[in-house]
């Protein structure tokens, strides 16, 4: 078997591609475009399709049951401006989403390049810390939901070190509760992005770090200068997941607060679930589902434009 | 070339096959028809299980394919299987309007099959027909009916040397002795919203449908409003009671779950719920002795009213592939013998009289108060759509958090009202 050596050259010039010459003697090139064919008319059917047939119901008053329903134009779309309930959830949306890019991937980072070390530990950290990641998300869910009960285990274990005075009503607290989710998930997936980035941390050449030690370096400027443009990637595939499963976030909230207190907790996900479901108000749900779509579309991206141009600037 | 075109030729059979089973999946089930075969969905988790072997056993030969889910998975899933024609011969079906799966809304595009002309439907009392027709149709088998009130756990009561209150003063001071003991009056889960309605449904009973019977139908014709009725009065009484400390710390971040751990293991005295909740604490606490009560919301015991109203039914889809097994597991259901059966797993009491059940013990408050006619339904049956009910959920839980009052919640329920269906 031939390899290819990616990897950049001492001068930094990548060698030409070589092709491959498999023993049958002909040539292995991209494969042919129809070969997705079966995997793009199956996703036409399932997806598209249903999907465009679903926007039109948005210009709708269709309430999931009546087959009589009539063409209301945008006045779904204008009812949401109006809806205090619907802006508010829009906002949560967009804070939650934006908090956990940011402090999910922050930790994840501190913690990929603590067990990128050489400690001992490191193998059995590494379980640790990605072992949430892997449990169903609805399920971790429902048991942060008793550990943070008034008398569930958070506040029994700050009552047991004389930290009364810190226990909070962690999911009843219109003020607290959104950030209490934000910490479940946090917990749940930091170990994911520490994964990635530790994906990233492990392809960064010794000889890498070698010479940036030869230069001087102290651990700031080593990780500013050296680490963190080669693990630009790392940087878009993380920050591009965290924002979108932040965007289109409904199991953990669902089963946590069920976007209460009141509607405090609400997101655009809650929120379409409980149009759509409890009040029937279909049409309305889906124009709420489309601007969550336009939402996830725009932010992923103009993210992966500005990620991608850093991508290439540190390359 | 040719190898390019064996593969394209590959990739469109393969692609055609998928779809053929795709499509083979959904028409399976049509050809296999038997009038033998009953299809049913339900929401009776727990206790629809021993009724259809009873109706199997009942009726040799006969089989019952059937599902159960929770009442928000169900409701989405009859809608989108109602719609797209694919919906079970017989299916829960909640009585009068107000949530997604209720009568009313089902009979109105004509989903369900008529059923005014089975015997049982004549000899329903008028409370429970009126929610189980549409437009003096009966659509909806309704089997057991439910009340709310304060369950008392006998031996949290003997510990703290307490006894029920009997009036609303006694509540109140009821409240405050259990508070000082350390062991609060009631628990309350209103983490689950639906939970926060119970306490105020039970003094809404009193306090506005004890001076005014016909308060349902004057808000009907437009002759009354939430905002300016004793609805205001059980409001004040709710918070009242949270603040002389009837309640646990932090009802928001207790789940109704945990509401039952607290009244079944005795760290409160009771708990206001409906009666189904008692089965629930036997469950947590099998040795313990549970008894629901009316809940005082005036000095005059005479006038106490308990909410009390027509669980979920059966109907019969109007497109049943089986309509004649349909409608005989639904008369199997009304009949004394499945009626009972249902109502005992469950807890409740039957829906007609007659039928010769013994309620349990518990219950015996309950019983005699719909026997006296002292009941009113479920405030929400007959409301004209869901979003009354959402915005006084969401509305309890931010009264409860001072994210708002208790006029804004009336005032916006009123808006809500006035939409109509």
């Amino acid at each position: 078997m031939t390899m290819i050596d990616q990897r950049p050259d001492r001068a930094g010039v990548a060698p030409a591609r070589r092709r491959v010459t498999p023993p049958g003697g002909r040539l292995h090139t991209t494969p042919p475009w129809w070969f997705a064919a079966p995997a793009m008319v199956l996703f036409a059917f399932v997806v598209l399709l249903p999907s465009a047939r679903g926007v039109y119901y948005a210009f709708t008053d269709w309430d999931g049951l009546n087959p009589v329903y009539s063409l209301v134009g945008l006045d779904n779309f204008t009812a949401m401006v109006r809806d205090p309930d619907a802006v508010q959830a829009i906002w949560h949306t967009l804070l939650i989403a934006v908090a956990i890019t940011i402090i999910q991937n922050g930790l994840g980072l501190v913690l990929a390049l603590g067990v990128n070390s050489t400690i001992k530990s490191r193998n059995v950290l590494r379980v640790f810390l990605f072992a949430p990641a892997v449990v169903t998300p609805i399920v971790t869910a429902y048991l942060w939901r008793n550990l943070l009960g008034p008398d569930g285990a958070v506040n029994s274990l700050l009552g047991a070190v004389g930290l009364a005075s810190w226990q909070q009503d962690w999911l009843g607290d219109p003020g607290l509760a959104l950030w209490s989710i934000v910490g479940v998930i946090v917990w749940q997936f930091a170990g994911y992005s520490m994964v990635i980035f530790l994906a990233g941390l492990q392809s960064v050449p010794k000889e890498i770090y070698e010479a940036a030690d030869i230069d001087g370096a102290g651990p700031v400027r080593r990780f500013w200068s050296v680490i963190r443009p080669l693990l630009a990637p790392a940087f878009t595939i993380n920050l591009m997941l965290s924002i979108i499963g932040g965007i289109k976030l409904f199991d953990q909230v669902y089963a946590l607060t069920g976007g209460g207190p009141g509607h405090a907790t609400d997101t655009l996900s809650t929120l379409i679930y409980k149009d759509a479901f409890t009040l029937g108000e279909f049409g309305y749900s889906i124009a709420l589902a489309v601007v969550l779509t336009i939402i996830v579309a725009i932010a992923s991206t103009g993210q992966y434009v500005v990620l991608s141009r850093n991508e290439r600037a540190a390359s | 070339m040719r190898t390019s075109r064996l593969a394209a030729a590959a990739a469109i059979l393969t692609a055609g096959s998928l779809l053929a089973a795709c499509s083979g999946g959904t028409n399976a089930g049509s050809g296999t028809t038997d009038t033998q075969v009953l299809t049913l969905a339900s929401v009776d988790q727990g206790s629809i299980e021993d009724v259809i072997e009873a109706f199997k056993k009942a009726n040799p030969g006969v089989d019952v394919r059937f599902t159960t889910s929770g009442a928000d998975q169900y409701q989405q899933q009859i809608r989108t299987q109602l719609s797209s024609g694919t919906a079970p011969d017989v299916m829960s079906v909640w009585p009068g309007n107000g949530n997604p799966g209720a009568t009313y809304v089902l009979a109105q595009p004509g989903y369900l099959l008529d059923l005014s002309d089975q015997a049982w439907a004549a000899k329903l009392p008028p409370a429970i027909k009126s929610v189980a027709q549409y437009e003096d149709k009966t659509y909806t088998a309704i089997f057991g009916q439910n009340g709310i009130g304060a369950v008392y756990n006998q031996d949290a009561l003997d510990k703290s040397g307490l006894t029920p209150p009997g009036t609303w003063t006694e509540l109140l001071s009821f409240c405050k002795a259990a508070a000082a003991k350390g062991t609060p009056a009631f628990a309350l889960g209103n983490q689950d919203n639906w939970v926060t309605q119970i306490v105020l449904y039970a003094l809404v009973a009193t306090t506005v449908f004890g001076p005014d019977r016909e308060f349902a139908s004057k808000m009907e014709a437009g002759q009354a409003t939430f905002a300016d009725s004793p609805w205001t009065t059980a409001m004040d009484k709710y918070l009242q009671m949270e603040k002389t400390g009837c309640f646990q710390k932090n009802p928001l971040g207790t789940s109704y779950e945990a509401s039952q751990t607290l009244a079944a293991t005795g760290k409160t005295l009771g708990i206001i719920q409906g009666n189904w909740v008692v089965a629930l604490l036997k469950g947590k606490n099998p040795a313990g002795k549970f008894t629901l009560k009316a809940l005082p919301a005036t000095d005059n015991p005479s006038e106490f009213l308990m909410p009390a109203a027509a669980g979920a039914g059966y109907g019969v889809n109007a497109k049943a592939k089986n309509k004649d097994l349909a409608l005989k597991f639904v008369n199997f259901v009304m009949s004394p013998e499945g009626m009972n059966l249902f109502v005992k797993k469950q807890g409740g009491l039957p829906s007609l009289p007659d039928t010769g059940y013994t309620a349990d013990p518990s219950l015996a408050e309950l019983s005699t108060y719909i026997t006296d006619n002292k009941t009113v339904p479920f405030m929400d049956q007959l409301w004209p759509n869901p979003k009354v009910q959402q915005t006084m959920l969401s509305g309890l839980q931010e009264i409860f958090s001072n994210q708002s009052t208790p006029d804004k919640v009336l005032k916006a329920m009123d808006t809500d009202y006035k939409a109509g269906s």
